[in-house]
């Protein structure tokens, strides 16, 4: 098991310093936006005017994080599958606008994925291990497979989140980039993983990817026999689909609270922790299906 | 747990293959050249001299995609070559890279901004992600498939996660490395940072001004011992050690001590479980601009104090390919490592005033080379350090 120690969400829902999520959760309507923490008290003015949503969400979450545990984190991994899409599109509208010789940098320099984990060492002043995965919706899940095996590893404070922001013209890019099938949004969901059990003794007991996913059903089942389950152990479904996997338990699309991004799998994992939690219920199955043929499956469990 | 190289392929300005490479190497012939292109003719460039078409018509590539994408299955077709997938190795690829499918998303945005003939459908090769996607299709792998991006150490970090994916029983054979092409954006982006040399770059020169760009791709194939029983391959060398860590100094300079580079390094050798002396050449991440040529140098005396091991840049024949240049150095380091190489570091005149370091600066081979120290650092202070050993 890797126990979840704390959470921090920025989300079109009331996802940040809340103490559960479902309180206030409600399915997103046309017009619904970020619901933006205080951004000054985590990070100074200056630097705050320079740094896209995403880096905004990223590092923000990551300095909640840290202000909630004990020790520094050992260990890094942050997953985002478009990256700084801000910065990227300003950047190209300089480079095909501009004549002169003299161009911006700073556009450049926060214009790779990176820049997400590079904000958080150095606004934290850390110098554990940084990873940046990117695998288009499954990113989250491969930010989380290297989480674990960094506490597989022996470490303690593992900090893992994923990343992702929209700007107006991926609206464009739809749905060759990105699916149409819920609105596009901004969010960041960072948790700290670790070996030992925390307040709630909810934690992630197996993470699953298939980039060539052919039979989703199957994919469930070996999964869960894997961990010594069935459908019928598991208590939720957090989907990205509306289809149910079976009828034995409840199902939500998590889409319909978090929209659509990249990054969303992560608000899933942030949904399943308060829905055990609030439920007092055993396990919860997150099934990333947000692009046809690249599955993650999540499994959530409360000891 | 050992890890075994059992194979590498790589393409660059100076080859499209190891054979290639080596000839370059051992002749002293840079692939960096002045751009041949309107956009690219104020440049010293290593730019690799064939067209997308003619990448996939040569390679027999059945596989489309971005020319990051590209370079990139053509590397790791070379790296997988003789290798057969079985449903008892469960292979993945773990790729990175650092423009992703920009070289075409950057034409497509200008059509926009122009109004002119916009194909959002060419947006579909954009994400990282999915040139890595498009790679392992390529190849047939479908087990596990990650994109790292890390800006310029993406490819080493890949073969940290392949090591670490092993040694935790997640995967049995791992293909890894990195690709990117060169693309008006990095170009653009690297002039905006003033960090360009507009002659050739001079690595660990007191002279030097900074670096030029290249395109490329290096894979090499990882496995476990369970692996090796399975495949009868012969190992080539072994991953060793790897390690990253965080300079958290500034996003895109590098500390004047070099102190995530000697982390990196320290961690590395731990992990490899080796001591410094025992390392026989660095392949140094050597970008030629003034300010990691004398933090790497800062960072590599104090790690090896007065036995610094024969080092050198091997950039001042690639040009600074970013995301791939972990992958590529690495095939350089297995080569060295089974033909006793050492590369030299072209244009090397006067050492750094601060440092007084002189590298490597002839082509030598049939020395005994047991390790090889392989440094990536990337923007964000993302340092990153491999060991490949002999066998």
């Amino acid at each position: 098991m890797y126990f979840i120690h704390t959470i921090a969400s920025i989300s079109h829902q009331d996802s940040f310093q809340v103490p559960n999520v479902f309180e206030r959760l409600e399915k997103l309507g046309d017009d619904s936006d970020i619901i933006s923490p205080n951004y000054k008290e985590y990070v100074p003015p200056t630097a705050l005017r320079r740094l896209g949503p995403v880096l905004r969400m990223g590092l923000t979450a990551s300095i909640e994080c840290r202000n909630n545990v004990d020790a520094d984190f050992d260990a890094i991994s942050v997953g985002t599958a478009l990256g700084c899409l801000k910065d990227t599109e300003k950047f190209l509208v300089t480079i095909h606008t501009t004549t002169s010789d003299f161009l911006s940098p700073t556009a450049f320099i926060q214009s790779t994925h990176n820049t997400i984990g590079g904000q958080i060492s150095l606004g934290l002043k850390n110098h554990a291990y940084n990873m940046t995965h990117t695998q288009n919706n499954l990113s989250f899940e491969v930010a989380l497979i290297d989480a674990i095996m960094c506490v597989n590893e022996g470490k303690q404070n593992v900090l893992v989140g994923a990343a992702d922001e929209k700007i107006d013209f991926l609206a464009q890019a739809q749905p060759d980039l990105i699916p149409d099938t819920h609105p596009l949004t901004s969010g960041a969901s960072f948790f700290v993983i670790s070996p030992t059990k925390g307040s709630t003794g909810i934690g992630v007991r197996d993470v699953h990817t298939n980039f060539n996913a052919t039979n989703i059903a199957k994919d469930i089942q070996d999964f869960l026999s894997k961990n010594k389950l069935t459908t019928d152990d598991i208590d939720v479904i957090l989907s990205s689909n509306e289809q149910p996997f079976s009828d034995k338990q409840e199902t939500l699309n998590y889409l319909d609270y978090s929209g659509m991004h990249y990054s969303a799998p992560a608000f899933a994992l942030h949904l399943a922790h308060d829905y055990l939690l609030s439920k007092g219920k055993k396990f919860a199955l997150i099934v990333n299906d947000m692009c046809p043929g690249r599955l993650g499956l999540t499994l959530v469990e409360k000891q | 747990m050992k890890i075994h190289v059992t194979g590498y392929g790589l393409i660059s300005s100076i080859g499209t293959n190891a054979e290639e490479s080596i000839e370059s190497l051992r002749n002293l012939q840079t692939g960096i050249e002045r751009g041949k292109s309107e956009a690219t003719k104020a440049y010293n460039l290593g730019a690799i001299h064939l067209s997308n078409d003619e990448l996939k018509k040569r390679f027999d590539l059945k596989t489309d995609g971005s020319r990051t994408a590209l370079l990139g299955m053509v590397a790791a077709k070379q790296a997988f070559e003789g290798h057969e997938l079985s449903e008892n190795i469960r292979t993945g690829l773990i790729s990175g890279t650092s423009v992703g499918g920009m070289d075409i998303s950057e034409v497509e945005y200008k059509k926009y901004l122009d109004q002119d003939g916009h194909n959002p459908e060419n947006y579909k090769h954009h994400s990282s992600g999915t040139s890595s996607d498009q790679i392992a299709n390529e190849l047939g792998i479908s087990h596990f498939v990650n994109t790292i991006s890390t800006a310029c150490s993406s490819a080493a970090n890949a073969l940290m996660m392949g090591a670490r994916m092993i040694n935790n029983g997640m995967l049995d054979r791992v293909v890894v490395g990195g690709t990117d092409s060169l693309t008006l954006f990095t170009i653009s982006g690297f002039k905006s940072l003033m960090i360009f040399d507009e002659d050739w770059c001079r690595p660990f020169d007191d002279s030097r001004k900074g670096l030029n760009l290249g395109e490329g791709a290096g894979y090499i194939v990882i496995e476990s011992e369970k692996s090796l029983e399975i495949s009868k391959k012969q190992p080539l060398a072994l991953l060793s050690g790897y390690s990253n860590a965080s300079d958290a100094f500034h996003q895109t300079a590098s500390s004047p001590d070099g102190h995530g580079a000697k982390l990196s390094m320290t961690e590395a050798l731990r992990v490899a479980n080796i001591k410094p002396d025992e390392i026989d050449y660095i392949n140094a991440h050597g970008t030629a601009t003034p300010n990691n040529d004398l933090s790497e140098s800062q960072a590599i005396q104090s790690i090896f104090k007065d036995r610094i091991p024969p080092f050198s840049s091997t950039k001042s024949y690639t040009g600074h390919t970013l995301a791939a240049s972990g992958g590529i150095e690495a095939v350089f380091a297995i080569l060295a490592l089974q033909n006793g190489y050492l590369y030299p570091n072209l244009n090397f005149k006067t050492p750094i005033s601060e440092t007084g370091l002189v590298p490597q600066t002839t082509f030598e081979e049939g020395k005994e080379i047991r390790h090889v120290l392989s440094n990536s650092f990337g923007f964000g202070g993302n340092n990153s350090t491999i060991i490949l050993s002999a066998t």
